[in-house]
């Protein structure tokens, strides 16, 4: 009996790492293969190279003779441009309205207050696409040109409810007896959040305010519906070059995102979990 | 200024502003989406202001032919992607589940960690996953050139663009998706109930469909419908790994948008998806309101 | 033999800690539970007793030794296939099943006939107090019928022996002694032995026909609650098991001699101890007496008398320093009444109600 058990718990455990190098070695693999010299078939080791990570960073390298290459490097700078723009702008808008409405929702008890929730929920719930159509209908209804000014808007809409997920979350987790405490010792409501609530609230807002910055620079689907004609962003740039042909920058790019992301997300969860 | 009147002010600069954005550029365009799809579509893209059901027809097959002609292929890709995202969950949970288990039992430390672990890779660039699966599963890509140079096989294997393929693509984006769920259910299981179950002689197989699996359900579920409806009406990774050999309903809405530039049919198609999502948001409403109900009187 | 329906025979187990030491629950412990036996396990928290019932029914593996469950031995056997089932501390009630079907659980699991099933489950509910309650849900119930559920499901299948993990702890006093008989008369009609847990002295008295007092992994003394409570064998039993007033001394004749002077008589016993002991007399055995009464005496300035009231409860404090704990009973009150006055007390005691404990008996 002791070695059915320590079988099956070893078993689990086997499984669990073949789980995360399930997840993982995807990963590890187009990072290794970034620095695969081979241009042409990119999974055939033919030697070591960073001639393309050069060639995305905007170096001359030997491979740079053709125009298409410096056009698209081109491309990506502006499409990373834009992304971080974006990123920024919706960022911002969207930890205000999504702090605003929970902290209304944590402090308030109203009518429609259910409502408000379900609306909250429903993005996570929504498959992109219907709200990238939604909106573009809407933009091209309203004569709104597509752009940058309508990528912010469309993000925005689905961004605020992460933030508010995030900083609700924290909110309930709160001790609310402090906050009893600071206006028992003589503290006005304004004091008392100023100095009680929002410190506590801080790191959940940055944590929510981190999250949509990732998650508005990853947005594919609904950017893609909106961005119009002059607009791309890096996720949009990678996905057409998916589509047209696979160059091997595309590697090298991929793997600068991921570190990207990895080091901002590891930043954020870090800061959440401190917090608890 | 009175208490409630203050309160009341202090509410609406709070809601004021972000209700506004909402119901301008969230509610409304959904809303317009909803109208948009029983209009008739322009000739040359645009709408025209006219009741126009036959989209619906065009799909479900109720269409007048002056109109419209019925298309069976639509309800074909519907039910192929009905068909994928099933097996998404299916695999998704599969996979998700026994890890979910290993790492509840877990100590404290090895838990956050590998929580960690599972969820980074959610802040990751989609498009860039999917990057990493093209890589590996096309005629090129990593998987033949293994098996090639090994001469395991002859001829490169189709492997990407394929159903297949793009159910790989999907579960492995949506893993974290059904994990956490899956794992907040498993970790909140109390475990004297499973002593129990053996100390009255049921054995582990039986203890595990009988107490296990039915108490953990609620995450489970909730797991499936966070991965079935985006599953369903995906667009990005039928597009990498299916390309135009398979095709899905979030492929077939995007062409109507921007290829065919019939707004109000794309509209009908995606209405398709939202009432699915509809239904299953309620089923889900209803079934987990009676589970919490229960829960929460049994705690 | 025959009369055992469990027996542990040398049963060993030791935990590691987190730091990564070593501690032991069980050291080498022999038991024989008697069929048809109302056994308590009572000792301290961490002194095993949760451990050892944990053993018999199988959740806690033993590294030495083995146990025996009606002569067979099931030391390697899962709990599924032990004949023994448990009531648990927090009743772990299916709640996903209603009342019928948490008991008929094990019934099911054997593969017994629904119509069958149901009869039985009607009587398992109507020996616990809780006929037709078979459609109720775990949630709907109170604490003290949920335990009721729990303990109709564990009988229901008439196992060898039941086990009861502290089952009475989360109930508040008046049922918790409601209960205590209930559980006892549900023995006696049962016929089949229990095993109960608690660090309820109290409890463990009332109920038990043996009591195996429990500490740091060994059995102290196993014996009825009376034999404990008049001989226990170690001063950790003296004082775990009611109050008690403890003197150390040497042996001389019909005398224990304190260090400090103090001289205690005793009954002439034919037990072979050593010449260190140690003398217990219970409070309740201090009597106020009369001048010229026949008794030994001690002597106390009083520090506190505490009105309980059926009885005076006396703290007092020899010339020697020694505490000095007596119970006597509140009719006498005009001898109470004068030490209330003087602040003194003559404490008297039968030398046959004093009790030796010879030193390093029942390590």
């Amino acid at each position: 009996m002791k070695i059915a058990r320590s079988l099956f718990n070893g078993g689990l455990i086997a499984y669990t790492g073949l789980f995360f190098a399930f997840i993982y070695i995807p990963l590890v693999v187009i990072a290794v293969y970034s620095f695969n010299a081979n241009p042409v078939n990119m999974m055939t080791w033919t030697g070591f190279t960073t001639e393309w990570y050069a060639q995305v960073l905007g170096f001359k390298t030997k491979v740079s003779e053709s125009a298409l290459y410096i056009e698209s490097t081109g491309q990506l700078l502006q499409a990373v441009w834009n992304s971080l723009v974006i990123a920024a702008s919706t960022t911002a808008i969207a930890t205000v309205f999504g702090t605003a409405i929970a902290i209304a929702l944590y402090r308030f008890e109203f009518v429609g207050q259910r409502f408000y929730r379900v609306v909250m929920f429903m993005p996570m719930l929504m498959p992109d696409i219907v709200l990238g159509i939604a909106l573009l209908i809407f933009f091209v209804n309203s004569g709104i040109r597509l752009g940058l000014t309508t990528i912010i808007i469309g993000q925005c809409t689905f961004l605020i409810s992460y933030v508010f997920i995030v900083v609700s979350a924290r909110l309930a987790g709160m001790d609310r007896t402090l906050e009893h405490a600071s206006a028992d010792l003589g503290a006005n409501e304004w004091m008392t959040f100023r100095r009680v609530v929002l410190p506590q609230l801080f790191p959940a807002i940055v944590g929510g305010a981190l999250l949509a910055f990732i998650i508005s620079m990853d947005d594919l689907v609904i950017t893609y519906f909106i961005a119009g004609v002059d607009v791309t962003t890096l996720p949009m740039f990678i996905f057409s070059m998916l589509r047209r042909g696979i160059k091997p920058e595309i590697n090298a790019i991929a793997v600068m995102m991921l570190s990207f992301s990895f080091v901002v997300a590891s930043l954020g969860l870090y800061l959440r979990s401190r917090q608890k | 200024m009175s208490i409630a009147s203050r309160r009341r002010l202090q509410l609406g600069l709070l809601l004021g502003p972000v209700s506004a954005f909402l119901a301008v550029f969230f509610l409304g365009p959904l809303a317009i989406m909803v109208v948009t799809s029983f209009l008739a579509p322009g000739l040359y893209g645009g709408v025209e202001w006219t009741f126009y059901p036959h989209n619906f027809g065009r799909i479900l097959g109720f269409a007048d032919p002056m109109f419209e002609e019925f298309d069976p292929i639509y309800i074909a890709i519907f039910l192929r992607s009905v068909e994928i995202a099933a097996l998404t969950v299916l695999a998704t949970l599969l996979v998700c589940y026994p890890a979910a288990f290993c790492i509840a039992r877990l100590s404290e430390r090895w838990k956050n960690f590998c929580l960690f672990l599972i969820t980074l890779p959610f802040f990751t660039s989609l498009i860039v996953r999917l990057f990493v699966w093209v890589l590996i599963l096309r005629q090129t890509g990593l998987v033949n050139e293994v098996l090639l140079s090994t001469g395991l096989i002859e001829r490169p294997l189709d492997l990407i663009y394929t159903q297949g393929a793009i159910i790989l693509g999907m579960t492995y984006v949506f893993i974290p998706f059904m994990f956490m769920p899956v794992y907040a259910s498993v970790e909140k299981l109390d475990w004297t109930l499973v002593r129990a179950s053996l100390d009255l002689g049921a054995g582990p197989v039986r203890t595990f469909l009988r107490i296990i699996l039915p108490l953990t359900a609620p995450g489970i579920a909730g797991g499936a419908v966070i991965v079935f409806i985006p599953a369903l009406g995906n667009f990005v990774v039928p597009a990498v790994l299916g390309g135009a050999k398979v095709m899905m309903f979030g492929n077939l809405i995007e062409q109507q948008f921007l290829a065919a530039r019939n707004w109000p049919f794309g509209a009908a198609l995606a209405m398709m998806v939202m009432s699915v999502m509809l239904i299953m948001m309620v089923a889900q409403v209803v079934l987990s309101g009676r589970r919490n109900a229960a829960a929460a009187l049994a705690r | 033999m025959q009369n055992s329906i469990v027996r542990l025979v040398e049963a060993s187990k030791a935990f590691t800690t987190p730091e990564g030491g070593s501690v032991t629950a069980l050291d080498r412990i022999d038991l024989d539970v008697r069929r048809n036996e109302f056994l308590t396990l009572l000792g301290p928290s961490g002194c095993g007793k949760t451990t050892l019932l944990q053993a018999i029914s199988g959740f806690v593996e033993l590294d030495d030794g083995s146990i025996l469950i009606d002569g067979e031995d099931m030391t390697d056997r899962p709990p599924y296939r032990r004949p023994v089932n448990t009531v648990f501390q927090n009743y772990a009630l299916f709640p996903h099943m209603t009342v019928g079907e948490n008991v008929a659980y094990s019934l099911e699991v054997a593969g017994v006939a629904k119509q069958e099933r149901r009869e039985k489950v009607a009587n398992a509910l109507k020996m616990v107090g809780l006929e037709g309650m078979e459609a109720r849900r775990p949630r709907q119930l109170s604490g003290g019928q949920q335990q009721r559920v729990a303990l109709a499901r564990a009988i229901i299948a008439r196992p060898k022996l039941l086990l009861l993990d502290e089952p009475l702890s989360a109930l508040d006093k008046n049922l918790r002694q409601a209960m205590q008989i209930e559980l006892k008369t549900l023995q006696n009609e049962l016929g089949i032995s229990f095993i109960f847990v608690t660090h309820d002295q109290q409890e463990a008295l009332t109920m038990s026909d043996r009591v195996a007092v429990l500490s740091g992994g060994r059995i102290q003394q196993l014996d009825t609650p009376r034999a404990i409570y008049d001989h226990p064998v170690n001063t950790f039993v003296a004082t775990f098991i009611g109050a008690s007033n403890l003197f150390e001394g040497t042996l001389d004749g019909d005398r224990l001699m304190t260090a400090d002077g103090m001289s205690i008589r005793h009954q002439p016993c034919d037990r072979k101890i050593s010449t260190k002991a140690t003398a217990l007399i219970r409070p309740e055995q201090f009597f106020l007496a009369e001048d010229n009464a026949p008794f030994p005496t001690i002597d106390v300035d009083l520090d506190q008398i505490v009105f309980v009231g059926s009885t005076f409860e006396l703290f007092g404090r020899t010339a020697e320093g020694r505490k000095v704990v007596a119970e006597v009973p509140a009719n006498r009150r005009s001898l109470v009444g004068a030490i209330e006055q003087s602040r003194k007390a003559r404490l008297a005691y039968d030398p046959s109600a004093v009790h030796l404990i010879g030193e390093r008996r029942g390590a």
